[in-house]
């Protein structure tokens, strides 16, 4: 898994609850899709919600309502912009945004109500401008995939300042309307829940993508990423509504913490995220006082957010369901419908590895590259031996690969003999002056034949009866038994014998009347030991003459 | 080479049949037409006959195929190093040559892994060119190398029929 490259910067110092889990959404998106994308998350801070709301406005209206859009990587620009927009307005302090920025590899969703970016009123503002676009920065060139742009921003839309700022960012909105709207209003009033679920999946992945810019990279991160994830399911669950805010707050310092220590390898030092992370708890506590307007639908929030924790582990257990469905359509990352991306979100996390990692060791088996691909390349062979096996008759029965092998080197050797028998046929039988338009003719036959020739079968029967052998072998007894039928030459073979019995054989004797001689010159090149036999003297050049076009001058030549 | 390349390819269409069965069919053609020029018939007449006939067989089923198979490429490949050696025509070095060479040392030692070598190296020599392939190509190639053979077999079987009636 290489998701070094995403930048998730979990700034878990939202004063709701809710906050805290679009972040963690956020995450999980992140680390399933390879990508970095930018998730700018806006929490239920009224602010940020504003901005996006107001494309919404409709949508804003209602409280519960989360906007979440798909935005294309060419709008992490937008991004950007928002971003430092939104740092102003942090400066400004009319509004506590606690700025989120969540790098998500995955483009599916970033549906996170409240995951936005949120900035304490306390935090300053210019530290979270600074973090978010080197964050964003380092997102971008990964961005070329969809962002998936998921800002919950209901409740707090009501704060006339985002009204403004929606304005501005009114591309931003109509791209992040979208998918969220949809996504949102199926499930009612509970938007929250089903984020704080993404959420809390996200949140693992941003943990990961941290690590990861923290030098870490490494293999195992899917695990710890999994690790994470529990982590952060169990710490929300137990808490009350009230309380779970109070555990998200947490939960979120603790990320937070995590956080620094990846930061400070790259950009960013501890202490702004202790400043933030006090500023979060600052700003829960201020938030809720600093925004009146926003307080009735903060409450109402709480409340649905409440609600969601509640049915966050109903919600999880429902989406480990839904992952296994969602597994297949992991992979396109380009989904347009918010629905299908939230699927995939609650699939993903789960099993995001599958997508990238095509071989993965089991427990105890070696990680090293030569080992990963031994296994690759036994599949692989054992792949091709199941389709040899259906290709060779009589070889489904057989149950190990050497026993296999041998059925198919028997099989090929077989039907070599075969060729060389119809050669041998094709050059005894005396050809009309006609075949060439008999044949035109036959091709046409035979394409659509199914039927072996009644005649020529008993001949097959018996190459097929022979028992397999090496090519030299059988050679040598067909032609002992032709030779011992023409001219006694041959001690009698038990294959010989096969060949007498058999009509087929004696029928085609008679052509061979010559043959005598010939049959063992042909054998010659194959066996050694035939040729000490047949003894005619052909020499050097039978090998290279048997092989060659060209072979059958030679033999004239010596001839 | 991914299982989708693998399936297709491996089975000869048709269009492979037919192709054999004309270029067998012209092959087999010349050769009568010398012969009835020498109109001895001797045992090594015929003898060589049948020689010509193999290889045309072999030839045929080779070039119907094309040269997007290692087995059909050996095939051609050998004709012509046998027609250089006869001076009708000079051999070009084939660049492919050495890199296969060395897939070949690798091959030998994943072939100890997986199945008996005794049995590894007889299928090596069954199959043309299948000393210079790697286990996963050489069960690739015999696979498409069986199917090749059997549809020859079929069109021989059906020209001797028609040739003998």
């Amino acid at each position: 898994m290489e998701k070094e490259s995403t930048t998730p910067l979990n700034w878990t110092t939202s004063s709701f609850g809710m906050e805290i889990q679009p972040n963690d959404l956020n995450c999980a998106a992140a680390d399933q899709l390879p990508n970095s994308f930018f998730n700018p998350n806006w929490d239920n801070s009224v602010d940020q919600s504003d901005p996006f709301e107001s494309a919404l406005s409709s949508i804003v209206s209602s409280p519960a309502a989360s906007n979440a859009a798909a935005i294309p990587g060419r709008e992490c620009l937008m991004i950007r912009e928002l971003i430092g927009r939104l740092g102003n307005i942090c400066n400004s302090g009319e509004i506590s945004p606690q700025t989120y920025v969540a790098g998500n590899t995955t483009t599916n969703n970033n549906s996170t109500n409240t995951s936005g970016y949120n900035t304490p009123l306390n935090s300053p503002p210019k530290l979270n401008l600074s973090i978010m676009d080197s964050q964003i920065r380092g997102s971008l060139p990964i961005n070329g995939h969809q962002v998936p742009f998921h800002p919950t921003l209901a409740p707090f839309s009501a704060d006339p300042g985002f009204a403004e700022r929606a304005a501005r960012f009114s591309c931003f909105g109509n791209t992040n309307c979208i998918g969220l709207n949809e996504t949102d209003f199926p499930y009612g009033l509970m938007p929250g829940m089903e984020y704080g679920k993404m959420s809390n999946a996200s949140s693992n992945q941003q943990f990961k993508v941290v690590g990861s810019q923290m030098g870490v990279q490494e293999n195992n991160k899917q695990e710890g990423n999994v690790v994470v994830k529990r982590k952060f399911i169990r710490l929300p669950r137990p808490s009350t509504p009230e309380n779970a805010e109070l555990g998200d707050s947490r939960e979120g310092s603790s990320v937070s913490e995590q956080i620094p220590g990846g930061e400070v390898s790259t950009k960013v030092d501890s202490d702004a995220n202790a400043r933030k992370r006090k500023s979060i708890s600052r700003g829960k506590a201020k938030e809720t006082p600093s925004t009146p307007s926003a307080k009735h639908q903060k409450t109402t929030v709480e409340n649905e957010e409440s609600n969601a924790k509640r049915s966050r582990q109903d919600e999880d257990a429902g989406n480990e369901k839904d992952s296994a469905k969602a597994k297949a359509k992991a992979d396109s990352k380009a989904a347009g419908d918010g629905n299908q991306k939230q699927n995939k979100d609650n699939s993903k996390p789960p099993e995001p590895p599958k997508d990238y990692i095509h071989v993965r060791a089991r427990r105890g088996q070696a990680t090293d590259s030569h080992s990963l691909a031994e296994r690759v390349r036994r599949e692989k062979i054992s792949e091709r031996m199941k389709f040899l096996q259906d290709l060779v008759p009589g070889c489904n029965k057989v149950t190990g690969k050497a026993v296999m092998l041998d059925e198919i080197i028997n099989y090929v050797q077989s039907l070599q003999r075969q060729v060389e028998f119809l050669s041998m046929k094709l050059a005894t039988v005396n050809p009309r002056m006609d075949f060439n338009m008999e044949a035109q003719l036959s091709k046409d036959i035979f394409q659509s034949r199914g039927a072996l020739p009644p005649t020529l079968y008993p001949l097959d029967s018996v190459m097929r009866s022979i028992p397999y052998g090496y090519q030299p072998q059988q050679m040598q007894a067909l032609h002992g038994g032709i030779a011992n039928e023409t001219e006694n030459r041959f001690p009698v073979n038990s294959l010989s014998a096969l060949s007498r019995n058999n009509p087929s054989v004696q029928l085609h004797l008679p052509p061979m009347d010559g043959y005598g001689e010939a049959v063992p010159q042909v054998s010659a090149p194959w066996e050694d030991d035939l040729q000490s036999v047949v003894q005619m003297g052909f020499g050097q050049n039978q090998q290279q003459s048997f092989h060659g076009s060209g072979a059958a001058a030679q033999m004239k030549v010596e001839l | 080479m991914n299982p989708k390349r693998f399936s297709s390819s491996t089975r000869p269409s048709t269009t492979v049949k037919s192709r054999f069965a004309c270029g067998f069919l012209r092959a087999l053609w010349r050769i009568n037409r010398q012969r009835r020029t020498s109109t001895s018939a001797s045992s090594r007449e015929i003898c060589r006959r049948y020689l010509r006939v193999k290889v045309a067989a072999d030839v045929s089923m080779a070039s119907a195929v094309g040269s997007r198979r290692a087995w059909s490429r050996a095939i051609l490949l050998r004709k012509l190093r046998n027609q250089g050696q006869n001076g009708t025509v000079r051999v070009r070095r084939m660049s492919n040559i050495p890199r296969m060479r060395k897939r070949n040392i690798c091959g030998n030692k994943c072939t100890e892994e997986v199945a008996g070598t005794c049995q590894a190296e007889q299928l090596r020599k069954l199959v043309p060119g299948g000393e210079e392939m790697d286990m996963c190509n050489l069960l690739g190639e015999t696979a498409h190398y069986i199917e090749c053979l059997t549809t020859q077999v079929n069109v021989m079987r059906r020209i001797a029929e028609i040739l003998s009636t």
